[in-house]
């Protein structure tokens, strides 16, 4: 059996070692043999030609497989590999898949070091679908924009088909032969051999790391995430004795203060953190407060109900004044602090609202500097919130690269003493502070090499690349969380000849190389004693492979170190010091420049997904690259618009970058992404956007994303910015409604308009949703979920500068009060399904209808394409297909090569050119699961239907049922009086509803 | 050559008329007159009777408006009602554009087509014209051929005194 | 009823005394001889235009909407602009045609012809946007109803005004062209009968129909152009209101107005008889027909533009004030933004021409002189084309949720297609004004008739029996 599928595997890795494969495209394509053998490149896989085949009937199934819907890899793969290996669906605990239809499987995101879980939908031996994990106690069935889009970075088509030598295409055990010979002479020598890595969450791999260790002592593990928490770490060490990251529990915190961490959009764990954040500021709950401070306005800041805007020099300062004025309450020894940088008003309540919600408040930075986490620290521990609302027990394990470690690293090899270098998952050649240092560094290096899946900035300058497998091609495993387990299993074989890196680092080190078989092995002996469920291994692993999290508890034994305070005052004393310099800035032409990681891109890794590239920044709504965000009065004041390009001067570097006004943004500020200006990483995302990483530098052993005495040139050239949002004020309409905590409470204006007509006979069912403006937090994974469920065509930037962005919901952003700091209003919106449907009354072919059940439908074979329907469609939610954006080399993003079509979802059709489309409420999935209780024999149950905007978004913003029903949660919501509907004045009827945005005042 | 009808020609209308009222009296048959224009006056003096192609036109936009209306009711309840916008299927309301469209068109076609047919006008058929010029600017009387001799004379005496420039004998299908 | 009380003079509407013979023979020169240098220069340009709209419309087809300046918000623009356009443009025609012979206007005969020729080109003209701005022109046989299939409902949507259009579209047509061919019979039997070639002979004899001047004919043949005449005049007024309900049955601000049916006819025939009155004097000057169409003509066109013009004028104000005065928040941001928003200029240009220029028509120093009203005409086309551009781009680029605001910059495709419209019109008609007879031969030479010798002539024009009352009235007695 197994010698088989190797053999299977070596003939069809072959096949993919040489061109890649020729894919399937749709089912109705598959049925027909013919036209599948015609693009079968080896031939098909008959028992007369597969030598490979065995007797019982293997070769006969895999026939069957292949020919009912499997890709030429895929296919002979995953049909025999599956069971081999026992991977175990989610929904059905069988290894049979039944074309066409979706089985589901538990993983682990691979996409950031968050790690969270996910349940993965895979049709016909495709993951098509990302779902967060409902199992799992830390993230939910959430996940973020970016790991929706780590599905398409699995077809990237850019990724490398197999291992290279010098850049030229090699065999693995040629590769093999060196990499054994160099650590040899490496060994021999007493070289150094290091391993520079990012995060790496898999305990299995750090084993396999301690392996190494073992084997040679001159091996070093170095960590390095370009945009670290390196100083969080060192801090914490410093003040409770371990070099670890805190959990912290939004949800228990009344008092949240931000310093610059942008914990709803990038920072550690988003997912994580947004659900605990919508559940502890649930309208209906006690009364919250969240105070922001930072340079320029990230979705935390837009969320927060008090942001102040600050210049990231005086970060620093803001923590200490509140340090001193807590310690005061505290009766702890005076803190020296220095003049109040923002109004000693909004510090005093600030700091009142903390010390009267002592141990259920919380305060956070995102600032990668040792001395202001160590004040930070400090507060948490003068308010009684350690082991509250943040833990040291079971610390967070997402982040644990050391800046400090990195600079050696590369100045050793500027030395050139490093003899072996191993790259995986890192990149320093584009986000180091100092790309060419560490590139020359790099070329001393006697053996290096990449792990990298294409051929970047670094991968391009090493020995040899062994490309490592995409996460959902791999078997690992992840502890995001101490104690809090989560398994990796493969959704389909690797498409091309990739290998795990765990699987080369066991070989290189002369181990038996099967990363599955490791595994099993690691959990057996590393994590099966640890539970007490179970006794027998193979039930435990079968159990928790389905399950995929694992919740293992404490560790025991976590004890946290008497904090002197000695390092804090002397990180105060620092601090202070620092404030007082910024404080006479170097003349009125200085100013300062924050840099930070964008929602969409974060930092960079995945720079040629074009969902992320397309998919709009939640503040700027900016696609297709990076901006130098500047406040809307510095802006005139300099005779700025938006699209001119300036060139930013640093102690460290320029860059040329448009700038693009942005309210709320620190008058002395700019702000620019990090994440853009990718060189070398693909057709989508070679040089979209300006790189920024060079501009950051090592302070205090850390890495430092912000500089000041930056001069600003204006070069006269202008830009064409991508923005999907030009107008950001809702001219005093009824749109986004909101209420205060006071009126909350109060009933709502539910008097409905008379009908002109009588009303039509209701339907059995009638779908409806509910959005609650108040936890929608604007994080935009729900953009990215729509549009790999539905097939939702991405067209570059020349095309949405046009204004034809294709997404079916979009999240509209609207700003009230003042432009130097207003408020922000993130409403998603999409078709609003209409009982009295302006669009369909006009089209002339009856081309869109409603449903018995209430939904607005798009026939597409029937549309002429007159767009007389988005004309009258109020809320300007049809999108049309201006060109045909599938296989059209003009569109050359995913759908335009074999590979990236993979990604489509057989349950929805791929519009042609001329078509109008839109949201159609997941009508794929309501029927599925309409068959699906038809099979059963029972009636299908409310919140059985998901909507994909619905299931990917963390603070469960949106609620999809059956309004008919009045026991379903979305009747029930409808129920609220904070429900109203938008533009409802026109007699439009929609049937998807809002919850007003709640604001909190304060938490008195 | 045999003949069944005199031809008189005449420069002017007045000539015309005064012959046509003189033949009419004289209880001579007016085969027809022939004009490049619409005689105002010879309606009354030849005593044509009034058309009735007017009643056709109301009969067929009367169809028109039925067919319309009934097509519409057809599609939208009985055949294959949708929820479009929420309306009732029967919107008569809106399906009043398209009745008097198709009213109008109806009407319109049939009374031509029902003129062409009483007028026997055809593509490229042979025009029988009395005199050359009839269709520039002659004007022609065309009476049918007393069988008595001497009503033929007093025809010709009436022609020429009324001041016909040429009086020829011709035959026309009768 | 051709005689007017004692004392004051029948108009005279065409200079000098000619002879039936002169008539038929100024009119059918044109025809017969080579045209001046004049009219092949202007063909020239015009087939140009032609060629330009070919290789745009192949070009359109072959990629998509794209490469229109379109947008999400902005989901039409210059196609249905020049769609409205042109629809308006062709009222003018069948309008003197058909209501002018009821209300027996005598100054209508020498100019009808070639007024209906417009129309008919100009429709054709029109017919040819909601095809182009379809997103799949190869389906556009869908908007025609026929019998529903396994595949679901294939009727149409007999309550979008866009059906309620192509029917009231095509049915203008064919009647248009009907009541245009009708009234060529006579004429076609005249140039039969005095072709030289045989090939003309053939032509002309086969589209005559075998027409010989009866007079029997002659009595249906009037009844009928009137009974024609009696159905046209609603038809004019139906086409141009169902095209407003394209916009008043929306319910975007800007468009949602119930004053549109009038107000869009109004414009429509302002603008036809602009197109008309350019196009007579291209023709007057390029075929020296000076003495058919008269100044008298021109000066009468004038006075109807200063009426339809202070009628749109008119309507212009009207949107303001219910804006203003209705005080719904969409539509007064609407009305301030067509004045002051990125689209003003095009407002104020539609102003200038729509409002101020036909004002200059109450001089008649302006009225008579043929430069003026060349250029006034001109004016008021270029007024009525922004006019449409202003209700269409500036009601959609900001309508109800500011986040789903945008602009619409044209394309050099838009710009291409809507000049190839131009070219495929002027092709037309100059074809048409040197193959076919211009002015209607037989009605002026009724008219000739009978400004020499008051008292009978030309019949049906000025006949009191042909009227659609008197008709009625026949109709019933026939009942009997």
């Amino acid at each position: 059996m197994s010698d088989h599928c190797n053999g299977a595997k070596d003939k069809l890795v072959a096949l993919g070692a040489r061109r890649p494969p020729d894919y399937w495209k749709s089912p109705e394509e598959l049925r027909k043999g013919a036209s599948l053998r015609g693009e079968f490149p080896g031939g098909l896989p008959s028992p007369g030609r597969d030598d490979h085949g065995d007797p019982e009937g293997e070769t006969t199934r895999r026939d069957f497989l292949t020919l009912m819907g499997f890709g030429v890899t895929a296919a002979g793969l995953a049909a025999c590999r599956a069971p081999e290996q026992r991977a175990i669906p989610m929904a059905v605990a069988t290894d049979e898949m039944v074309p066409g239809v979706a089985n589901y499987y538990a993983t682990t995101c691979g996409g950031c070091a968050s790690a969270c879980s996910l349940v993965v939908k895979q049709r016909d031996g495709r993951p098509i679908k990302i779902e967060g994990n409902a199992a799992s106690a830390l993230f939910g069935g959430a996940t973020c924009a970016t790991g929706q889009a780590t599905v398409l970075s699995l077809y990237d088509n850019e990724r490398l088909r197999g291992p290279l030598w010098h850049g030229s295409p090699a065999e693995w055990h040629e590769i093999d032969e060196r990499v054994g010979a160099a650590l040899a002479e490496a060994h021999a020598r007493q070289a150094k051999i290091v391993l520079l890595s990012s995060t790496i969450t898999s305990p299995s791999t750090r084993e396999i790391i301690e392996r190494w260790r073992h084997a040679f002592p001159s091996f070093r593990h170095v960590v390095y995430d370009p945009v670290s928490a390196s100083a969080l770490r060192t801090a914490t060490a410093a003040a409770f004795g371990r070099a670890v990251i805190p959990h912290y529990a939004f949800d228990r915190a009344r008092v949240i203060v931000g310093l610059d961490a942008d914990f709803l959009g990038t920072w550690l764990s988003p997912v994580e953190f947004a659900r605990q954040y919508a559940r502890g500021r649930a309208p209906e709950g006690p009364p919250t407060l969240h105070v922001q401070f930072e340079p320029g306005m990230s979705i935390t800041g837009s969320n927060a109900d008090r942001r102040v805007a600050v210049p990231p020099s005086a970060l620093g300062a803001v923590a200490l004044a509140l340090l001193a004025r807590i310690a005061r309450r505290a009766n702890e020894p005076e803190v020296a602090a220095p003049p109040d940088p923002v109004d000693a008003k909004t510090l005093n309540s600030v700091a009142d609202e903390l010390w009267r919600h002592r141990g259920e408040s919380l305060v956070v930075s995102g600032c990668n500097d040792v001395a202001i986490q160590l004040v930070v620290h400090t507060l948490n521990r003068l308010l009684g919130n350690v082991g509250r609302t943040l833990d040291l027990d079971r610390p967070s394990l997402q982040r644990m690269g050391d800046d400090a470690e990195m600079a050696t690293l590369v100045e050793e090899l500027a030395r050139g003493e490093i003899h072996t270098l191993i790259l995986h998952g890192v990149n320093p050649a584009y986000d180091y502070a100092d790309p060419g240092g560490f590139l020359t560094g790099l070329s001393k290096v006697a053996f290096s090499i990449s792990t990298a899946d294409r051929r970047d900035e670094t991968s391009a300058a090493v020995h040899a690349v062994c490309p490592d497998h995409h996460f959902l091609e791999s078997w690992g495993d992840a502890e995001p969380v101490a104690g809090m387990l989560s398994l990796c299993q493969p959704i389909i074989s690797p498409l091309f000849d990739t290998r795990a890196v765990a699987e080369s680092l066991l070989r290189w080190l002369g181990e038996p190389s099967d990363p599955y078989g490791f595994l099993r092995d690691y959990w057996r002996t590393a994590v099966l004693p640890r539970q007490q469920a179970f006794r027998d291994f193979d039930a435990f692993w079968d159990q928790t492979l389905e399950r995929g999290v694992l919740d293992l508890g404490a560790p025991a034994g976590a004890t946290i170190a008497d904090p002197g305070g000695a390092d804090w005052r002397a990180a105060a004393a620092t601090l202070r010091d620092e404030s007082q310099r910024a404080a006479s800035p170097g003349g009125d032409a200085h100013y300062e420049l924050a840099l930070f990681e964008s929602v969409p891109l974060r930092d960079g890794r995945h720079a040629n997904n074009p969902w992320l590239l397309e998919l709009p920044d939640p503040i700027t709504k900016m696609t297709w690259g990076n901006v130098a965000l500047i406040a809307p009065s510095l802006a005139t004041q300099l005779g700025l618009g938006d699209g001119d390009v300036v060139s930013l001067t640093t102690a460290d570097g320029a860059i040329e970058i448009p700038v693009f006004q942005q309210p709320g943004q620190h008058p002395r500020t700019l702000s620019v992404a990090l994440g853009y200006g990718r060189r070398q990483v693909g057709k989508a995302g070679n040089d979209v956007g300006k790189n920024a990483f060079p501009l950051t530098r090592l302070v205090r052993g850390a890495r430092r994303t912000w500089a000041s005495g930056v001069t600003l040139a204006s070069t006269g050239r202008r830009d064409k910015l991508a923005s999907t949002q030009s107008h950001f004020s809702m001219e005093g309409r009824p749109i986004v409604l909101e209420t205060t905590r006071a009126e909350f409470g109060r009933a709502g204006d539910a008097e409905k308009l008379p009908n002109l007509w009588n009303e039509r006979p209701q339907g059995e069912r009638s779908w409806g949703m509910s959005i609650d403006l108040d936890s929608c937090t604007g994080c935009s994974a729900c953009v990215v979920a729509c549009q790999a469920e539905n097939n939702v065509p991405v067209i570059g930037k020349d095309q949405v500068q046009r204004q034809r962005i294709m997404h079916w919901i979009r999240i509209d952003r609207y700003y009230r009060g003042s432009e130097d700091n207003p408020q922000s209003l993130h409403q998603p919106m999409m078709c609003q399904h209409c009982g009295h449907a302006p669009c369909e009354t006009v089209c002339p072919v009856l081309a869109t209808t409603t449903s018995s059940e209430g939904l607005n439908q798009q026939v597409y074979n029937r549309c002429i394409g007159t767009r007389y329907c988005a004309n009258n469609c109020p809320y300007k939610v049809r999108r049309f297909n201006w060109y045909n954006y599938t296989q059209n080399p003009r569109f050359d993003f995913h759908m335009a090569n074999p590979v990236g079509r993979l990604v489509l979802n057989p349950d929805v059709t791929v519009r042609s050119r001329g078509v109008m489309e839109k949201c159609s409420l997941c009508v794929q999935r309501i029927h599925a699961v309409k068959n699906a209780a038809v099979k059963r024999g029972e009636p299908m149950k409310d919140g059985e239907i998901k909507t994909a905007c619905q299931q990917v978004c963390p603070t469960d913003a949106i609620v999809f049922g059956d309004l008919n029903d009045p026991k379903s949660r979305v009747a029930q919501r409808m129920q609220s009086e904070r429900t109203y509907r938008v533009l409802d004045d026109l007699g439009t009827r929609p049937n998807v509803a809002y919850l007003k945005k709640v604001r909190h005042g304060q938490t008195t | 050559m045999p003949s069944n009808v005199l031809v008189a020609t005449f420069p002017h209308v007045e000539g015309l008329l005064h012959a046509v009222r003189q033949a009419r009296r004289e209880m001579l048959r007016v085969y027809d007159v022939f004009a490049p224009f619409p005689v105002h006056g010879l309606d009354e003096a030849m005593g044509i009777r009034h058309t009735r192609l007017p009643k056709i036109t109301l009969i067929a936009g009367l169809t028109g408006l039925v067919f319309a209306l009934s097509l519409q009711f057809y599609a939208n309840v009985l055949d294959w009602p949708l929820n479009v916008g929420g309306k009732p299927d029967n919107t008569t309301l809106a399906f009043i554009p398209i009745s008097f469209e198709l009213t109008v068109l109806f009407g319109g076609l049939t009374t031509v087509a029902a003129f062409l047919l009483r007028a026997k006008l055809y593509p490229s058929k042979r025009p029988w014209l009395p005199a050359t010029g009839v269709t520039d600017d002659v004007f022609a009387l065309v009476l049918r051929k007393p069988a008595a001799e001497e009503t033929h004379q007093r025809a010709l005496a009436l022609l020429t005194e009324c001041g016909a420039a040429s009086v020829t004998e011709s035959e026309a299908e009768l | 009823m051709d005689r007017l009380p004692d004392g004051v003079t029948e108009p005279r509407w065409i200079a000098g005394a000619p002879t039936l013979a002169q008539v038929t023979d100024d009119i059918a020169r044109p025809m017969e001889g080579r045209p001046g240098k004049l009219w092949y220069a202007l063909f020239a340009v015009a087939v140009l235009g032609l060629l330009d709209l070919l290789g745009m419309a192949t070009y359109l087809i072959a990629n998509g909407i794209g490469v229109w300046g379109l947008n999400n918000s902005v989901g039409w623009a210059f196609d249905i602009t020049n769609f409205v356009f042109w629809i308006g443009i062709g009222h003018a025609g069948t309008l003197i045609s058909a209501i002018l012979l009821l209300f027996r206007q005598k100054w209508r005969t020498s100019i009808n012809r070639s007024a209906e020729a417009m129309t008919i080109f100009a429709v054709m003209c029109a017919g040819l946007f909601p095809l182009l701005h379809m997103g799949r022109p190869w389906d556009a046989f869908f908007i025609f109803p026929y019998v529903p299939n396994q595949h679901g409902p294939l009727w149409v949507n007999f309550r979008s005004p866009l059906v309620w259009d192509v029917f009231a579209i095509s049915t203008y047509f064919t009647i248009s062209l009907v009541f245009w061919y009708l009234g060529l019979i006579p004429d076609l039997a005249t140039l039969r009968d005095r072709a030289a070639g045989r090939i003309k002979k053939l032509v002309f004899g086969l589209f005559s129909l075998g027409w010989n001047g009866s007079h029997r004919t002659w009595a249906r043949y009037e009844v009928v152009s009137l009974v024609l005449a009696g159905l046209a005049t609603p038809l004019v007024l139906s086409v141009h209101s169902i095209v407003s309900m394209d916009f008043a049955t929306s319910l975007l601000p800007g468009w949602h107005a119930t004053i549109f049916p009038p107000y869009f006819v109004a414009g429509a025939i302002y603008s036809g008889f602009g197109m008309v009155l350019m196009l007579l004097i291209i023709t007057r000057q390029s075929m020296n027909l000076q003495r058919y169409i008269t100044i008298r003509h021109l000066d009468s066109m004038a006075k109807v533009l200063l009426l339809t013009g202070s009628l749109v004028s008119y309507a212009y104000a009207t949107e303001f004030f219910s804006a203003w005065y209705g005080g719904n928040l969409y539509e007064r941001y609407h009305f301030i933004n067509r004045a002051t928003g990125p689209y003003a200029f095009g407002f104020y240009l539609m102003v200038l021409c729509n409002v101020i220029a036909p004002q200059l028509f109450w001089w008649k120093r302006i009225r008579t002189s043929v430069g003026a009203l060349f250029v006034v005409s001109i004016l008021v086309n270029i007024g009525m084309w922004f006019e449409r551009f202003i209700i269409i781009v500036v009601s959609l680029h900001r309508a109800f949720l500011p986040s789903g605001w945008g602009m619409f910059y044209p394309t050099l495709i838009d710009f291409g297609i809507l000049i190839g419209s131009f070219g495929l019109f002027f092709t037309l008609f100059l074809l048409f004004i040197r193959y076919m007879p211009m002015i209607a031969i037989w009605e002026v030479k009724g008219v000739v008739t009978d400004q020499q010798h008051g008292g009978h002539g030309a019949h049906g024009a000025g006949d009191v029996h042909a009227t659609p009352a008197a008709l009625l009235t026949q109709a019933v007695n026939h009942a009997e």
